[in-house]
């Protein structure tokens, strides 16, 4: 009972430990990340990719090896669909932009599914000729680079704010999912990714099945669309590879079986973040002229690397079942916000780069060793009781996780509403912390 | 599979390398198509002016091949009659109209359609109302009306029958549209982009046939592209340094392989991580010390531009060796799948694994072997190409990622392994690469071309690559 309710979780591990690492990393490396411009411009650049990941895992969950090459090409033709028609004057307002951009994901999806249900072609088949026909129109529909994105979208893509639409959007697409899963049509899909055939003969109409789960990717294409017109406030023709081949290692990354029936939103949402956290913290080493070389290698090496750690993962969780993924994202959580905090509250008074050259002792011991800042919470002037009452509070907090934390894991059982609400609880703290360090207080009503 | 199954011990099993029709007078007809065919071209060849010992080459190879062509259909025709005459029919089928329209939907669909394109176009784009046009269009429906029907008497080789029908067809209809299409320096430029295509099919061919896939390819051609021309610049002697990097490219082609072998259903993934680094290490390694980031300059061997260009020479005839090169390799991957022990087993693994690995075939000696030889096929084509073009670049692989699994497709062999070869790979390379030549011809961009090819691909696969229903797979 404790491990199988453990394992069924289990390739998260990966995934976690890797975003800890990475975030760690890159929280270290540039220390502007911690900001609010720092996140907001994080949300915007991940957010694409984010989505396409969201679109793959839904197929992949969906089994028979679908791997839909084409999401890169497709996000591509609803951007330059989108700021075409813009260009025209045909499609201007924000709810039309949304009706064609979703619509065009959807009916492409819903195409690709009737193919594979009727004419019964290998799933990498459709794909691929997905791809090579998307592409080549992109680069009809538009030749080059070029064109405006709507006007309303303007502020979108400015990055200034962790608050912005484009995080609105994933929300919703991440909820979406989540409230999908508590459905018996998840239940379905998962049972017709995990064994077609067992699904088919238990009256799981599988069809119907195979067809919803397109439905859901083609949203989900449309959405990241949407949010790739508002990065780059204009069409590109040329992304589409590029955008496959980073959702498929961010798929990958996140632990999602490419055989079916095992992933979520949380494994492709971790993913797409790692992604984007390797490219950031590449990015923070000086490469010169072979940055992109490195980067591209990199996405190689660690593609190849989290295949074979998850082939570890089985090994390796048979001796430690007691940790549940649960317990690591936590415990891991913990440490990294410890980290962010130190970095966001100390870079005030340390030089903001320049640190490239440094040596690895001197970079450690002014990054990790020093003294925090007086007064903890950077602005936040607070009295000897206010001081009190939060350690006592913090002190309560913490027993009761650990306290709850034994009790649940012993048996390996859920852990309930009070993970997400301890969770919720870090990140608004998170959150203040950075609105006070970016001068933004008064957004959030605290501060000096 | 059923060949095993038949009942007639003279023609049980696969049909030889030389098939023989059992009647004489059509060995007779066969030889007579053949060489007034041959005739046409010699003809043909002496009126574009081209050298005498070419045309004689060249005749003399068109005999051959013709020769093989319509006696292995016709040994296909009386195996296949032979069996319809010991089935029993006793099916009650309707007659009249409904049983025509049963028997026939999909060819009535199928003309319909190309008719109402036809009328479509002609109607929109008044410089298409000419007669060639229409000799093309009749030509058109006929090869789909013969298609359909003689398709069905093919039990295997049927993708490769459809891939040949199409492959006329393109020939006829290009040679109609597009002036100077069959003229000697059109045809080499086909044959020389089809044999770079073809060579780096060759790896993706075999490990099809096991039921994997290599998306590392064109990253290895672009590495090896570039990897070839910096160490020739560094004073490497140039056979040396030939050698280094397809060496290199099997040793990635072993990684591919042991990596794919322990994550099995992931080979996608995993050659696409492995390509990723390979080309990333390799422009590294390569901008060290450079200026010019990626882009690598040096000279070219005269012999390694001879070998791949368009005006090289192979023992005086006007044809670059690369193509030479293709054919032999060609011939040898098709014969060795067939008759080598080796062959065998990898259709054996391809077809069913588990019981492949009972009769004490090793899976892991096979799957590398596969990859390994991609990887060596892969590098082999970049260092070709890099003669060809007299300058090295890594985006030169780029068009290889998908086109080398189009042409495995349209060919016929399934990419779940077991079914398919060499052989049809080639006819789909030849289908892609006349498709490409004639919507040049016609004037349609880079973009339309690709469009037209991923449009292209479903249909074809759609007649021949069908998986069975759910039902019938309980």
């Amino acid at each position: 009972m404790a491990e199988r309710s453990s394992s069924t979780n289990t390739y998260l591990l990966v995934p976690i430990l890797l975003v800890a690492v990475l975030l760690s990393t890159a929280v270290i490396r540039g220390p502007h990340l911690v900001s609010m411009s720092g996140f907001g411009s994080a949300i915007i650049v991940a957010a694409p990719l984010t989505l396409a990941t969201y679109s793959l895992m839904a197929l992949a969950v969906a089994g028979r090896a679908t791997v839909d090459l084409a999401v890169g090409p497709l996000l591509a033709f609803i951007n330059v669909s989108v700021v075409k028609l813009n260009m025209l004057d045909i499609v201007t307002g924000p709810f039309s932009v949304f009706l064609v951009a979703l619509g065009i994901g959807v009916l492409y999806q819903l195409l690709f599914a009737l193919i594979i249900i009727w004419v019964r072609v290998q799933p990498i088949i459709v794909a691929l000729s997905g791809f090579l026909a998307l592409s080549g129109i992109n680069l009809v529909i538009l030749p080059r680079p070029g064109g405006v994105a709507p006007e309303w979208m303007g502020n979108w893509g400015l990055g200034t704010t962790i608050f912005s639409p484009v995080l609105l959007i994933v929300l919703i697409a991440t909820a979406g999912w989540l409230l999908f899963t508590l459905t018996p049509f998840y239940a379905n899909l998962r049972m017709i990714g995990y064994d077609e055939r067992a699904a088919w003969t238990s009256g799981v109409r599988t069809n119907i099945v195979r067809i919803g789960a397109h439905v859901i990717a083609g949203l989900f294409v449309g959405l990241g669309a949407i949010c790739y017109t508002a990065l780059i406030a204009s069409g590109d023709p040329t992304q589409g590879t590029t955008m496959t081949l980073a959702a498929v290692t961010a798929l990958v990354l996140g632990g999602v079986s490419l055989t079916g029936g095992r992933g979520g939103v949380t494994g492709a949402l971790l993913g797409a973040i790692n992604l984007f956290l390797i490219g950031y913290v590449l990015s923070t080493f000086n490469f010169g002229a072979i940055q992109a070389f490195v980067t591209q290698m990199s996405y190689g090496i660690i593609l190849v690397l989290s295949l074979l750690l998850t082939l570890l993962v089985p090994i390796v969780g048979r001796h430690i079942s007691f940790i549940s993924p649960w317990a690591a994202f936590i415990v891991l959580a913990i440490v990294v916000s410890g980290i962010m905090l130190q970095v966001a509250t100390s870079a005030t008074y340390l030089p903001a780069e320049g640190v490239v050259g440094a040596a690895q002792g001197d970079l450690m011991t002014r990054y990790l060793l020093i003294a925090p800042a007086e007064g903890g919470f950077g602005g936040l002037s607070l009295s000897p009781i206010q001081k009190l009452a939060f350690g006592v509070v913090a002190a309560l907090v913490v027993l009761t996780f650990s306290a709850k934390l034994i009790m649940a894991e012993a048996p390996a059982a859920r852990m309930g509403l009070f993970l997400y609400v301890f969770v919720v609880a870090m990140l608004i703290l998170l959150f203040a912390v950075v609105a006070d360090q970016s001068g933004a207080a008064d957004f959030l009503g605290v501060g000096s | 599979m059923t060949e095993t199954l038949q009942p007639h011990p003279r023609r049980s099993g696969r049909i030889a390398l030389f098939p023989i029709p059992r009647s004489r007078s059509l060995i007779w007809v066969n030889l007579a198509a053949s060489l007034i065919i041959a005739a046409i071209g010699f003809g043909l060849g002496f009126g574009q002016g081209m050298k005498a010992q070419e045309v004689i080459l060249f005749t003399i190879i068109s005999v051959t091949v013709l020769l093989w062509v319509l006696n292995y259909v016709v040994v296909i025709f009386e195996t296949r009659s032979s069996d319809w005459a010991h089935e029993v029919t006793t099916s009650e089928e309707p007659r009249g109209v409904k049983a025509v329209w049963r028997a026939n939907r999909v060819l009535i669909i199928a003309m319909a359609l190309l008719l109402l394109v036809y009328l479509i176009i002609t109607a929109t784009v008044p410089e298409f109302r000419s007669v060639s046009n229409i000799i093309a269009f009749l030509v058109l429906e006929a090869i789909l009306l013969f298609a359909f029907t003689v398709s069905g008497y093919f039990a295997h080789g049927r993708s490769a029958f459809i891939g040949l029908i199409v492959l006329v067809a393109l020939i006829v209809i290009s040679s109609f549209t597009i002036d100077g299409f069959l003229s000697a320096p059109n045809v080499r430029a086909i044959l020389l982009f089809a044999a770079f295509l073809g060579i780096a099919c060759i790896g993706q061919t075999l490990v099809a046939l096991m039921g994997g896939l290599d998306l590392s390819i064109p990253f290895v051609i672009g590495a090896s592209n570039i990897g070839l021309l910096f160490l020739i610049s560094l004073g490497v002697p140039p056979f040396v340094a030939f050698g280094f990097v397809l060496i290199i490219g099997g040793i990635i082609g072993l990684v591919n392989g042991l990596l794919s072998f322990k994550l099995q259903g992931q080979a996608l993934i995993v050659t696409l991580g492995t390509g990723f680094a390979v080309a990333g290490l390799v422009q590294i390694l390569t901008s060290i010390g450079s200026q010019f980031s990626g882009n690598v300059f040096g000279t070219v061997p005269p012999w390694l531009s001879n070998l791949a260009a368009m005006n090289g020479t192979f023992l005086g005839m006007g044809v670059p060796p690369t193509i030479i090169i293709w054919i032999v390799l060609a011939i040898i991957v098709i014969v060795a799948l067939r008759y080598s022990a080796y062959g065998r087993y990898i259709y054996a693994l391809g077809g069913n694994r588990r019981s492949a690995k009972l009769i004490g075939i090793s899976e892991l000696k096979y799957w590398t072997l596969a990859y390994t030889l991609s990887g060596i096929f892969a590098a082999l084509t970049g260092s070709l190409l890099l003669g060809w073009s007299g300058g090295g670049y890594i985006g030169v692989g780029d068009p290889y990622l998908f086109t080398t699994l189009a042409a495995v497709v349209i060919g016929g062999t399934s990419l779940l392994g077991g079914y398919g070869g060499y052989g049809f790979t080639v006819i789909g390379v030849l289908v892609l690469q006349i498709l490409s030549s004639f919507l040049i011809g016609i004037g349609l961009r880079y973009e339309w071309q690709q469009f037209i090819f991923g449009l292209l691909i479903l249909p074809m696969v759609a007649l021949y690559g069908r998986s069975p229903h759910i039902r019938s797979q309980v």
